[in-house]
């Protein structure tokens, strides 16, 4: 007996050690994969908020593929995770199906005040004075263009002042003596809403219960975003085998691009050589016009682990952390007091673009409105259908869905 | 315990007596037996075979986006199926064109490459090797070499000196895709032609070849007509897998451009989870029984024709 007495005070103490290391708390968080660097970022960052919160344990768990169709599943199984990401076009479904965690008790709790982000940015993720998430950054659309090409074209460079006539003489004249064409414009309605704002049009009513796609001023943007491509002197990415405008802009197969701050850590890490600028997108007739991407953390509304998962969330959204972000060249802050940090001329320009900028948020059916735009220039570019035609059966389309 | 016991039994019945025989008949013993190895498969079977399919027909009556509870709506949703544009105007016909251009151009060519190989040719065992490697070749990878073969810059459009955006063109995406997946099948298919061809009788070729039959006869007469339940058979497992294509659309096309190979097994995917849209889980359901019923249709055919032989 007596010789098992040591083994049982070491097994005794092995536990309680083990007891006293193992966190209480996991919280499981999620989001779409991003660039290695990215998830690196981000993981020092889960690392620092661990070693200052020793009570909580968190799970990085990315999602790589189709994420908001993961999410729905998860949330179907009851296996969502604690923390996910919540971009803005999706809120509004999110919140209506009532799965996301309202957060006003845990933000008076560790004093986080709305009032200290940008107001389009956290509004963008709260019912009336109800929050259900905290905007971890944000980003808006410039033109990005290839100096080089600018260069040998023997044009000068974009500026803040440009109209779409200006753009689309540039877009002319370097085709003409390049070869490359002027500019990529997608079938894509995140890249196509700015052109119909800026021409004095709107997506949706004010109750975002009807489309108002079928105008006359969303039709004309429409006819001159659709006229790069028809002339001859604009892209859409398939074009040149590109997956998207920056892969087309980064191989030099397109002079201009009108993407936002991604491209920054994506160019540099795939196409280092490319000399490029960026300035603010062109302004229509009737002025600047924008859209603002964010993307907040949500909680889960069961999640077992709330008051941790807002930890993280309060600590990952805190101006340090931030503040890192910004410096590494990812995105922008959301925090107002961090606005004086932006210093980088194209974060500038980004930034900039969030001053007459309309959050990517279009209703409860947001994505619907979305992907019938979408469809709709799918239509005037492969099929030849007219402008009028296809936004006219695009407004019926959303209309159809939105009464249901 | 319980389980102690039946492993114990199982050890013992090899033995020849049982731990268990004074309680249970031999017979019940060796039922139990054969149960107990099913079970694994009867439970996996059950849960996402069985339950999903009684699961999916009550929410084909159903209104549920998979986040709210489901909400009885009768026969609705297949009467939207039946009144979606994408459906009947893009779906449908999409499939049929997909199938009978897979369908007969796969049947063909595989027919004609299995009789040449069946001959005695140089390389035989290398060529026939050389055509069934695409079969074994995950669809993932041979969409995503085609993807770039046909793509606007590709292999494709360089040999034949087109500028065509294959994958990118409503009029030939859905053609591009039939070309991969005849590609990737007729070795499939030439295998059971070759085993079809290996079935038929060396004597009836040599009788007829002493009545004096020439080649061409021996093939259209003697050949063929013999052959006829397999390439019954391989028309009818080639529609029954055109009808459920959906692997090399969802990766190379999504179903469009403007809906060009949107197919009826795509656009179940496509209401249930496809482009971040809301659920439709109770119309990808009813389509989904639509597709199943269309299915079910053919193999009954199927089974009604080659039982008619025997």
């Amino acid at each position: 007996m007596k010789r098992y007495i040591g083994f049982l005070a070491f097994l005794l103490i092995l536990s309680l050690t083990i007891g006293i290391a193992q966190p209480q708390k996991t919280v499981r968080l999620s989001g779409w994969a991003a660039s290695p660097e990215e998830t690196k970022l981000l993981k020092e960052q889960i690392a620092d908020f661990e070693k200052a919160n020793p009570d909580v344990k968190v799970v990085y768990e990315p999602i790589t593929g189709d994420y908001w169709m993961r999410l729905q599943t998860m949330l179907a199984a009851g296996t969502e995770p604690d923390v996910f990401y919540m971009d803005v076009y999706q809120s509004a479904f999110y919140i209506k199906q009532n799965v996301l965690l309202p957060i006003n008790y845990y933000m008076s709790k560790y004093k986080i005040k709305p009032e200290d982000f940008v107001p389009a940015l956290i509004n963008a993720f709260a019912k009336g004075k109800i929050y259900y998430g905290i905007p971890k950054d944000f980003n808006t659309l410039a033109l990005f263009y290839n100096k080089s090409l600018f260069a040998k074209a023997g044009i000068p460079e974009p500026t803040d002042k440009w109209t779409w006539d200006d753009l689309k003489k540039a877009a002319k004249i370097i085709t003409e003596k390049t070869g490359v064409k002027g500019l990529a414009v997608p079938a894509d309605a995140a890249r196509f809403i700015p052109f119909a704002l800026a021409n004095g049009g709107k997506i949706l009513t004010k109750d975002e219960k009807k489309a108002l796609i079928d105008s006359p001023e969303v039709i004309s943007a429409a006819k001159f975003y659709t006229s790069f491509r028809k002339e001859g002197i604009g892209i859409i990415p398939s074009d040149v085998g590109a997956g998207w405008p920056g892969e087309a802009f980064g191989r030099e197969q397109v002079a201009m691009v009108l993407e936002g701050g991604w491209m920054v850590p994506y160019l540099k890490e795939q196409f280092p050589n490319v000399k490029y600028g960026a300035v603010e997108l062109p302004s229509g007739p009737k002025g600047r016009a924008n859209l603002i991407f964010t993307v907040a953390y949500s909680i889960s509304k069961r999640s077992k682990v709330a008051d941790a998962a807002f930890r993280l969330v309060a600590y990952l959204t805190g101006a340090e952390n931030q503040l890192r972000v910004l410096r590494s060249g990812f995105a922008l802050p959301t925090r107002k007091a961090l606005e004086k940090e932006i210093t980088d001329p194209i974060s500038l320009v980004i930034f900039k673009g969030a001053s007459y900028g309309t959050p990517f948020k279009f209703g409860i059916k947001g994505h619907v409105v979305l992907d019938n735009i979408s469809k709709a220039l799918e239509q005037i570019y492969l099929a030849g259908v007219s402008e009028e035609e296809a936004f006219k059966n695009a407004a019926q389309k959303i209309n159809t869905e939105l009464k249901e | 315990m319980l389980l102690k016991r039946l492993i114990l039994s199982l050890k013992s019945k090899r033995d020849g007596g049982s731990y268990w025989s004074p309680l249970f008949s031999k017979k019940f013993l060796e039922v139990l037996d054969a149960y107990l190895m099913l079970l694994p498969f009867f439970i996996i079977f059950g849960i996402f075979a069985v339950y999903s399919f009684f699961y999916a027909f009550y929410i084909s009556f159903h209104k549920f986006n998979l986040l709210s509870s489901p909400e009885f709506v009768g026969l609705s949703n297949y009467v939207k199926l039946f009144k979606d544009p994408e459906y009947t105007g893009y779906a449908i016909p999409n499939t049929l064109k997909y199938t009978i251009t897979v369908v007969s151009i796969q049947t063909f060519l595989s027919l004609v490459l299995a009789f040449i190989l069946d001959q005695n040719i140089k390389f035989r065992s290398f060529f026939r090797t050389l055509y069934y490697l695409p079969s074994v070749t995950s669809s993932v990878v041979i969409s995503l070499i085609f993807i770039w073969l046909f793509s606007r810059v590709g292999a494709i459009n360089s040999i034949l000196g087109l500028n065509i955006d294959w994958l990118n063109n409503p009029k030939t995406a859905l053609w591009t895709i039939s070309t991969v997946n005849i590609w990737s099948t007729t070795g499939t298919m030439i295998l059971i032609f070759l085993a079809g061809l290996q079935d038929i009788p060396v004597s009836v070729y040599e009788s007829a070849s002493i009545d004096g039959a020439n080649r061409w006869d021996i093939f259209w007469k003697i050949t063929l007509p013999l052959l006829k339940p397999v390439i019954l058979f391989v028309v009818v497992m080639g529609t029954i897998g055109c009808f459920q294509v959906f692997d090399q659309i969802y990766l190379m096309t999504r179903g469009g451009p403007l809906n060009s190979t949107l197919t009826m097994a795509y656009y179940v995917y496509d209401k249930a989870f496809g482009r971040g849209l809301e659920p439709q889980m109770g119309l990808a359901s009813a389509a989904a029984f639509i597709l199943g019923i269309v299915i079910f249709i053919f193999t009954l055919i199927q089974r009604r024709l080659l039982e008619g032989r025997e």
